[in-house]
């Protein structure tokens, strides 16, 4: 198990990343962040990506789909966001947001580490 | 430095702007420091009184910040059961206060409402909107103008007869402090208080008594 810090600073060392967050999506605040640039301030993609969130969820009752958003990919000219929802009963209601430069990342390989640092991680 | 109404309509439309722009905001308020309103948009709650009770949670916000060596105010967040009431600073006259659902994101609110809080300022310093009543405490004169406070000064000021601060930093004898009279406002008072060395670990040396109540801060914000 990891802890906030730990598992940011392993989101960092994912190929690519330019920044990280783990976020409250019921506040929209960040419970903690990494990284970030002058152009990429990761307070204000914590509150963005919780709208983003939050209308997917909406969306999908709105479908009557009874699923679980496992993650979200946003691809842009030159970066990609990778949303990742956790799902432990204790760390509900709680994403980590990474934000990957797609020069140099491999988005599969990012997926999977992403993946297996939300299942580490203990808030 | 007379009055110019236009400049309400300006302060409206800054209070509708934000309400369009942070889903779940209920309503919103700029008010002078002292608890008068400027201008409203407060969608069905009473305004004055909001107004009123913000400047007496400032007062308290502006000394809890002070005592513990925070620095000057810039946001006060209350979470109630059923939604938000946020106080920002706007300039060192002004503030704003805005009311959320609960399920309001309070990520983007702070983004917005500080913002907000910037152009407040700017359209009440430049003297625009008339400036009712007492500015938020200016630097060092924290105590004279601001009735609360001037029990604090006094026990400070004792500071040097008390025998080199031996007297504890928690609370002082009321009985002692007492007979301490308050200070008059704006009086030299607060540098005479400094060389006391229980000063000096209360306020961080006097950093925060030039910051405290200086929420003109804000704008160094953004």
């Amino acid at each position: 198990m990891a802890n906030t810090e730990a598992s940011l600073k392993e989101a960092m060392t994912i190929d690519g990343a330019i920044g990280a967050a783990l976020v409250d999506y019921s506040s929209g605040m960040a419970l903690g962040t990494i990284g970030g640039t002058k152009d990429l301030d990761l307070d204000v993609a914590a509150a963005g990506n919780t709208d983003v969130v939050r209308a997917k969820v909406r969306t999908m009752e709105h479908l009557g789909l009874q699923e679980e958003i496992e993650d979200v990919l946003i691809t842009l000219g030159s970066q990609y966001h990778l949303i990742r929802l956790l799902t432990s009963a204790s760390d509900n209601g709680l994403f980590l947001y990474l934000a990957l430069d797609r020069g140099r990342a491999n988005l599969a390989m990012a997926r999977h580490q992403l993946k297996r640092i939300e299942n580490q991680l203990e808030v | 430095m007379a009055p110019q109404p236009v400049a309400l309509d300006e302060l409206l439309d800054e209070l509708r702007q934000l309400r369009a722009r942070v889903p779940h905001l209920t309503g919103s308020l700029a008010a002078s420091a002292d608890g008068l309103v400027l201008a409203e948009d407060a969608g069905g709650v009473e305004a004055e009184g909001t107004a009123a009770l913000t400047a007496a949670a400032l007062g308290v916000a502006l000394r809890l910040a002070d005592v513990t060596g925070s620095g000057g105010f810039r946001e006060l967040v209350l979470r109630g059961e059923t939604g938000y009431v946020a106080t920002y600073a706007a300039g060192p006259t002004a503030v704003l206060t805005v009311l959320a659902e609960p399920r309001a994101n309070v990520g983007r609110l702070h983004l917005e409402a500080r913002r907000a809080g910037v152009r407040i300022a700017e359209l009440v310093h430049h003297g625009a909107v008339p400036a009712t009543g007492r500015p938020l405490p200016e630097p060092g004169r924290t105590a004279g103008t601001r009735s609360p406070l001037p029990r604090r000064r006094p026990d400070s000021a004792q500071g040097p007869d008390a025998a080199g601060g031996s007297v504890p930093v928690g609370g002082p004898d009321p009985s002692t402090a007492a007979p301490a009279p308050p200070p008059p406002p704006g009086s030299a008072t607060a540098p005479q208080a400094r060389p006391s060395a229980r000063t000096g670990v209360r306020r961080g040396g006097g950093a925060a008594e030039t910051t405290a109540g200086s929420p003109v801060d804000g704008p160094r914000e953004s």
